[in-house]
């Protein structure tokens, strides 16, 4: 069995988890979003769980010998929490998902992270969408009571950095490995915040679009080096991280099951022969637009371990793309350059 | 031929013929025949990749193969037009409408290109 702690993503009901601890052996933890009434979360949710729920699955997870964490991370929550109103609310769920035995929390506001920490016996867990990418933010949220750290997956290819986030904590560091965001997405911050106000308490907003969507997949459609560039981690190359830490967390709690059992076979394995964007989350809509045979990007990992971000001078990401990446047509998968002029690129 | 089998024809020939005439794998994510309770009927095709750009400067070519693709449907492409996301140039659907009494009226009193700021004109053929 290999040194790892897997945390996969569950879809919030119990069909859905007794499917997934079919067989709990490569699982360590699972994680799931609670009811919207109360706090939200920066994704989409597909369930909303009640508390008799909640403890139901728990128990479940806990005969399988999995723990269970449950997701509270909105990046905004207008200001409610710090409301005598909202204190209370929140105050009264997270009372409730204590005696229920939740193992840990997922929270991404720093008051919260605080108030869980010196409140409850459950686990502190910063959210990814804490966004710590620096041993400055890291040593902050642990100065606030943060037990494990979610890093942000911006700096998944930045080692420097990882080593430095390594050095300074005490506490656990969990790396997301395959959420795929936009390499220094200029919509992070908006699109969660969005999420969070979408899925959390009300009022919802009534959207018309999710333009941040639309714009992140035009942007790769049109300049697919950006699949490339978005730091995912390849089940193969999770060897390279174990000096960094053995807790991998895989996003994707609004796919089916049978896609997050692909995911969790793939990183538990650390080996996938396909395609990988069959194992990414937040762009699953290319999947059927592009191939990406996971086996060509065999060795990429020695060169974004000394990689310094300079894309304009390095280029090294944009000719794998042209090299590797296929369109998926009715013929068949046809390179980039088959569709464009080739002296463009 | 069944209705879905069209739709399925219909979409990989104009996906292929958008992504040759603008070089990039522009994305036709769902293609949606529609039938509203007002009388008006056609297709939505949902797109990614694609801006208000791309219209202005191949206006000729795209409207050509979206013609061409909604007559396979059977649907009269009389009134074509594109959905953008509002307050930006992305594209969010091609549409083909045949348009009822009432909604004919709302359109073709509209002038220009752009008679709401999220809708792109293609074609719209006013009756005599």
């Amino acid at each position: 069995m290999p040194a790892m702690k897997l945390y996969v993503p569950h879809v919030g009901h119990m069909e859905g988890l007794q499917k997934l601890l079919a067989d709990p052996s490569k699982i360590h933890s699972v994680y799931m979003a609670g009811s919207p009434d109360y706090i939200g979360t920066g994704r989409t949710n597909l369930s909303a769980p009640t508390l008799e729920s909640i403890a139901e699955q728990t128990e479940y997870a806990h005969e399988k010998g999995v723990k269970i964490d449950m997701v509270l991370n909105s990046s905004c929550m207008g200001g409610q929490q710090l409301t005598p109103e909202g204190y209370r609310a929140i105050g009264w769920y997270l009372d409730r998902l204590n005696d229920i035995g939740i193992d840990s929390l997922t929270v991404a506001d720093p008051y919260l992270i605080e108030m869980i920490a010196h409140e409850y016996d459950m686990e502190t867990v910063v959210s990814v969408l804490s966004f710590v990418d620096s041993p400055q933010k890291a040593e902050f949220y642990e100065g606030l009571g943060a037990d494990t750290i979610v890093v942000d997956p911006v700096v998944n290819r930045d080692f420097g950095k990882l080593e430095a986030i390594r050095d300074v904590t005490s506490g656990d560091l969990k790396l997301l490995v395959n959420e795929a965001c936009l390499y220094q997405c200029p919509f992070r911050y908006a699109h969660f915040n969005f999420f969070s106000h979408a899925n959390g308490p009300g009022p919802k907003p009534n959207v018309i679009d999710d333009y941040y969507y639309y714009k992140c997949l035009s942007l790769r459609i049109r300049n697919p080096e950006q699949i490339i560039k978005s730091p995912w981690i390849r089940p193969e190359d999770l060897s390279e991280y174990k000096h960094i830490t053995d807790m991998f967390k895989i996003g994707g709690r609004t796919h089916f099951v049978e896609w997050i059992l692909n995911n969790i076979n793939a990183y538990y394995n650390e080996s996938y022969d396909g395609n990988l964007l069959d194992l990414l989350d937040s762009i699953k809509d290319l999947k059927d637009t592009f191939y990406v045979a996971n086996r060509d990007l065999e060795g990429a990992i020695e060169q974004w371990e000394k990689c310094d971000k300079n894309c304009h001078k390095c280029g090294y990401c944009k000719r794998l793309a042209e090299n590797i990446i296929k369109i998926q047509t009715e013929d068949g998968n046809k390179k980039l350059s088959s569709i464009r002029n080739p002296e463009d690129i | 031929m069944t209705i879905t089998n069209s739709l399925l024809k219909v979409r990989t020939e104009l996906e292929d013929n958008l992504r040759n005439l603008l070089g990039i794998p522009v994305y036709l994510i769902e293609l949606d025949a529609f039938a509203l309770p007002c009388g008006c009927s056609g297709a939505t095709i949902n797109i990614r990749g694609f801006t208000v750009d791309d219209i202005e400067v191949f206006e000729e070519h795209i409207l050509k193969f979206l013609e061409e693709a909604t007559l396979k449907l059977e649907i009269q492409p009389s009134f074509l037009f594109a959905r953008l996301i509002p307050g930006t140039a992305e594209v969010a659907s091609l549409n083909a409408r045949m348009l009822c009494d009432s909604c004919y009226r709302d359109f073709a009193r509209g002038e220009g290109k752009q008679p709401r700021p999220d809708i792109y004109i293609l074609k719209l053929e006013k009756n005599k």
